[in-house]
């Protein structure tokens, strides 16, 4: 990633979701008006009308929807992507429905067929025959870079593709460093930065440590807040490990502890880190969002 | 690892070199294995979890919710247990979160007075937008097995011992689904309760459960989110998991995994007693068996 001394100012998706860390009561209070993809496109356009840089976002028919509609607006090109994949709530939803694992696999190929992407189709295939996990890792990776880019549009600014924390975290629990190289080495090689959600910072710095991966090469978004909230196994051991990586890795999520902080020491608490390459913060209103990126501008990038 | 089909078995197989896979629970016989966790749907609990008792496999045993498919069925895994083996635990997860951690702490210290009711959720939107017709839901086992269940283990820890006094039950997907329940309690002491169980609710996009718990001195609401205590003083505090000290040493998924996890292989390294036990699981079990027969008084499903 290299040294930099500007922040990256990421539009956050959460809201969008209708996803509150709060409280589920919090996220029904707001009602269904930030699900609809023009509103949610006008407030990532305000927030970059006010410092952000990019848009950060778990793939999913409704931030697909809301690309389409910057795309349209001829805005895209203005935003890096940073996609989280898969978006583990709506595969989980669907394995539900369609008759648990193998249920969701055979459903998630029909989708890869049913794209005509040849690539992802070609790698599935490999994957199948040869009972190969990275194959079908890597044909899954490109059908999701296909469904960002047939929404996006070929000027859309793609920089990271981002692992969800539920893969992330479970192959660090599992010790499989094999999963991790392909990963990162796949990745650089299409040209993205690989990027990696976690609950478990000091463990994904450490872990890289060990098996001699290269962190200069990675974004880690995890969160980081004064609360210490969704920080493990505490904040303090998150500090640490935060100093302790050689490059400014981290995108800093869940900044203000969903609502429970106030915007203000929140951003205070960020500024004084060390190591931190960025922060993506959601919003739900068009005032929020010139307020938030407006100060997260002023205390980060002054 | 035991897995019936032969796919998942072969990609496992290339994800966990070192572990050994097989396709039958009789064939753990001999590993000496030190525990089990059965994570099989439902229906199969009973004969899993029978088969590792009576061919020895081990003398601890997980098994995820609900213990089994019935109260006679509970009942006799119960009985292999005790005679069988040493440690056993129910995957009742939330008696690991922090919101109801709590309010079973200030219900055990009176906070509330002498408890005259309570009202009961457990809600979701898992099947709301399902196709008429759809077998999934009743592929599930049912609402209340799937759900409900937290809300009835919940209820049995706050509370003690409870008799179900009337029951609904609806089907809104499928003719023989059960969808949505409705049911009444009550306990020798004159208590009564009532619960509200369905996964067809508008805006519940995670699974929520909750009570409300009113004492002769005031109110605990409780949810996944946050415990809320209303005195009739007017005193009153709501706590949100952030200051609930809700991190843990490994994150994967939830917090409560992790302690519960903890709790089972602690009971077994340590030899004492893990709850929920099957016994106190079997409790939920009966209740449920409880409501299907009075619905069914009623000429309604089950």
């Amino acid at each position: 990633m290299g040294s930099q001394s500007r922040k990256t100012l990421l539009v956050g998706d959460n809201p969008f979701h209708n996803i509150s860390h709060l409280s589920q009561d919090r996220a029904r209070s707001r009602g269904a008006t930030l699900t609809y993809p023009e509103y949610a496109a006008k407030l990532i356009m305000t927030s970059f009308e006010n410092g952000a840089s990019g848009f950060m976002f778990s793939v999913s028919e409704t931030t697909l929807s809301i690309l389409r509609v910057v795309h349209e607006k001829g805005e895209i090109q203005h935003l890096g992507l940073y996609a989280i994949v898969p978006y583990a709530y709506e595969y989980v939803k669907l394995a539900t429905q369609v008759g648990g694992i193998l249920g969701l696999a055979k459903k998630l190929s029909k989708d890869i067929l049913l794209s005509r992407n040849v690539s992802a189709i070609t790698m599935g295939l490999k994957g199948i025959a040869r009972t190969d996990p990275i194959s079908l890792m890597k044909a899954y990776l490109l059908y999701e870079i296909n469904r960002i880019r047939y929404s996006a549009g070929k000027q859309a600014n793609l920089r990271s593709l981002v692992l969800h924390e539920m893969i992330t975290d479970m192959a660090l629990a599992l010790n499989l460093d094999w999963f991790f190289k392909s990963y990162v080495d796949y990745i650089l090689n299409l040209g993205l930065t690989p990027g990696f959600n976690t609950c478990n910072f000091p463990w994904l710095v450490n872990k890289f440590k060990e098996w001699n991966l290269d962190l200069h090469n990675i974004v880690a978004v995890a969160p980081f807040n004064q609360a210490g909230f969704l920080m493990n196994p505490s904040k303090m051991d998150c500090e640490k490990a935060l100093e302790s990586t050689p490059e400014p890795i981290l995108i800093a999520i869940s900044i203000l502890a969903a609502g429970y902080l106030k915007p203000s020491e929140a951003i205070d608490y960020i500024a004084n880190l060390p190591n931190i390459n960025g922060v993506a913060v959601g919003v739900s209103k068009e005032s929020h969002a010139r307020e938030t990126f407006k100060l997260l501008k002023e205390k980060l990038n002054r | 690892m035991c897995e019936k089909s032969s796919i998942t078995r072969r990609f496992l197989k290339k994800v966990f070199n070192d572990v050994q896979m097989i396709d039958g629970v009789e064939k753990l016989a001999g590993l000496d294995l030190d525990a089990v966790y059965v994570t099989t749907p439902i229906p199969s609990h009973f004969s899993v979890a029978k088969a590792l008792y009576e061919c020895k496999v081990t003398q601890n045993v997980f098994v995820e919710k609900t213990l089994a498919w019935s109260y006679e069925e509970a009942k006799e895994l119960c009985d292999l247990a005790h005679s069988l083996g040493i440690i056993n635990m129910v995957g009742y997860l939330r008696r690991f979160c922090v919101t109801f951690r709590k309010a079973k702490d200030l219900l055990s210290r009176n906070a509330v007075g002498g408890v005259s009711s309570f009202k009961a959720f457990a809600y979701s939107s898992d099947f709301l937008k399902t196709m008429r017709g759809s077998r999934a839901p009743i592929s599930r086992g049912g609402v209340l097995r799937d759900l409900g269940c937290h809300a009835i283990d919940l209820a049995l820890w706050f509370i003690g011992e409870l008799q179900v006094s009337s029951a609904k039950l609806k089907s809104l997907t499928a003719s023989g689904a059960e969808d949505s329940v409705f049911f009444r309690v009550k306990n020798s002491s004159g208590l009564e309760g009532e619960f509200c169980v369905s996964w067809n609710m508008r805006n519940y996009r995670m699974p929520e459960v909750g009570l409300s718990i009113t004492g002769s001195q005031g109110v605990i609401e409780v949810n996944d989110d946050r415990v809320e205590l209303r005195l009739n003083n007017g005193k009153s505090s709501i706590l949100y998991r952030h200051a609930l000290n809700d991190n843990v040493p490994f994150w994967l998924g939830l917090p409560e995994y992790y302690r519960e996890d903890l709790h089972f292989v602690k009971s077994v390294l340590d030899g004492s007693n893990a709850e929920p036990s099957f016994y106190a699981a079997s409790k939920v079990d009966e209740i449920i068996d409880q409501v299907e027969r009075r619905a069914g008084e009623n000429g309604q499903p089950k």
